[in-house]
């Protein structure tokens, strides 16, 4: 198979990684660069488990060409925390004990990046349609939105 | 997962010029939603595609241009931008609203309305705006430019009626002033469902009736379309809750007719009737119940 090289930003790292032409963000982020933060549920964009801030947005890594990202910026949960510092949003899931397995968490702890990156005052509803691509099983949504809520009056404060 | 080579057209014409070569060989790589689900399942579809054509550098298929009498939408964009769009959002709400409801957050900022079309599902949440908004695609070769109307642009599911050299350029919607537009979808759940069924109308009032109005139902028809004699029967009298009523009643009619009595027919024909006439209502500022 063709292999090529990919250039991008990693968590504010630019990397420079040998991928096969047809590879999935998901995997190269995982198998290649080692980022195992990032998990695949199901593959075909329905979980969100594999959620990353691509550019801003939050995306599904796992039906996104990882060829396709060439110069852009990619955030995985690796690149939350700053100099051993949680972000607001770890320590805000941490606090309100939001997590149960914790499979699902990088995702959500993702989409809630993009949002309040984006908009650090949402509503309720702005915060479950932002975390509606992302799926529980453990069924913590409740404990989720309301961390996120937390999260949000750190951001503003920033 | 299959093999496949990595083309990036830097512009247009050299993603003509791919299609051109490669023909059934080289496939458009939008948004990807769909694309990269079809490669993890090995879809049949696929089974001749050896490059996937990234088209994310090509300025033409960009941007949301307002005419005198049309609206032009590149065919990457996305949904997310199409939602956030304020001149969608003034000139035609229902497309900003079905595009809201597609899939998930994640999905809405790589899937694009281009993707959306081209990938032919007769289940697709943005078909039935586009449809009622007279949609025609700007479609694209080596050899020049034509233009299909989405209504009668799928050959059959999952295929659109383009030679293995073109593609898709841009979406050109008629700009709808002074009428008032509603979506309504139904769909299994309500995040990361495509639709079960839904409709788009849009409604033009003047002196307390409606001058025009369009009426399209989603996913009833083995291709989209507008329902004319549904449209007839409303145009030109006062808006009521009976009278949409009777429009949706035309409408399964319609439905029955094109597609016969299906199993499902017993379930469809209630729900097309309720989607249809809330849809009118909700456009017309009436009650929906």
């Amino acid at each position: 198979m063709k292999k090529m090289t990919l250039n991008f930003f990693l968590n504010d790292e630019p990397v420079s990684l040998e991928i096969d032409e047809n590879a999935r963000l998901l995997d190269v982020i995982r198998d290649v660069a080692g980022l195992t933060g990032t998990k695949e549920g199901c593959g075909v964009g329905e979980c969100g488990a594999c959620t990353v801030v691509l550019e801003g947005e939050s995306v599904d890594s796992c039906i996104v060409l990882a060829a396709s990202v060439e110069g852009k910026h990619v955030m995985t949960v690796e690149g939350l925390s700053k100099s051993g510092q949680l972000d607001p949003i770890q320590q805000a899931v941490l606090d309100h004990h939001a997590l149960q397995c914790g499979f699902c968490t990088p995702g959500f702890l993702m989409s809630a990046k993009a949002l309040l990156d984006k908009n650090s005052n949402p509503t309720r509803d702005e915060i479950k349609m932002a975390i509606a691509g992302n799926l529980c099983r453990c069924t913590g949504y409740q404990q989720l939105v309301e961390a996120f809520e937390d999260a949000a009056k750190q951001y503003q404060a920033r | 997962m299959q093999k496949l080579s990595y083309l990036k057209p830097e512009s247009l014409q050299q993603a003509l010029e791919y299609l051109n070569q490669y023909n059934a060989k080289v496939k458009p790589y939008a948004g990807g939603t769909d694309l990269m689900v079809q490669l993890r399942e090995g879809s049949s579809r696929l089974k001749d595609v050896e490059y996937l054509m990234d088209l994310q550098d090509i300025a033409e298929l960009r941007g949301i241009e307002v005419k005198d009498d049309c609206i032009s939408i590149g065919a990457m964009t996305s949904h997310t931008q199409v939602n956030e769009s304020e001149v969608l959002r003034r000139y035609v709400p229902f497309l900003s609203v079905a595009s809201s409801t597609v899939g998930s957050t994640q999905i809405r900022n790589k899937g694009t309305v281009g993707g959306n079309i081209c990938n032919a599902s007769p289940a697709a949440d943005t078909l039935s705006p586009f449809v009622s908004l007279n949609a025609r695609l700007t479609v694209v070769s080596v050899d020049g430019a034509r233009e299909v109307m989405v209504k009668d642009a799928m050959e059959k599911a999952g295929k659109l009626k383009l030679a293995a050299n073109e593609m898709v350029t841009r979406i050109v919607i008629d700009r709808l002033d002074g009428y008032e537009t509603a979506f309504i979808k139904l769909g299994r759940r309500k995040a990361l469902a495509i639709s079960r069924m839904n409709a788009a109308v849009a409604v033009k009032l003047e002196g307390g009736v409606i001058a025009d109005v369009r009426i399209a139902p989603g996913c009833v028809f083995a291709t989209p379309d507008r329902v004319e004699c549904a449209e007839a029967l409303v145009k030109g009298k006062a808006p009521s809750a009976a009278l949409f009523e009777e429009a949706g009643k035309a409408v399964s009619e319609e439905m029955i007719k094109r597609t016969g009595i299906r199993w499902s027919t017993e379930y469809k024909k209630p729900v097309v009737e309720a989607l249809v006439q809330r849809a009118l209502c909700r456009a017309c500022g009436l009650p929906e119940d």
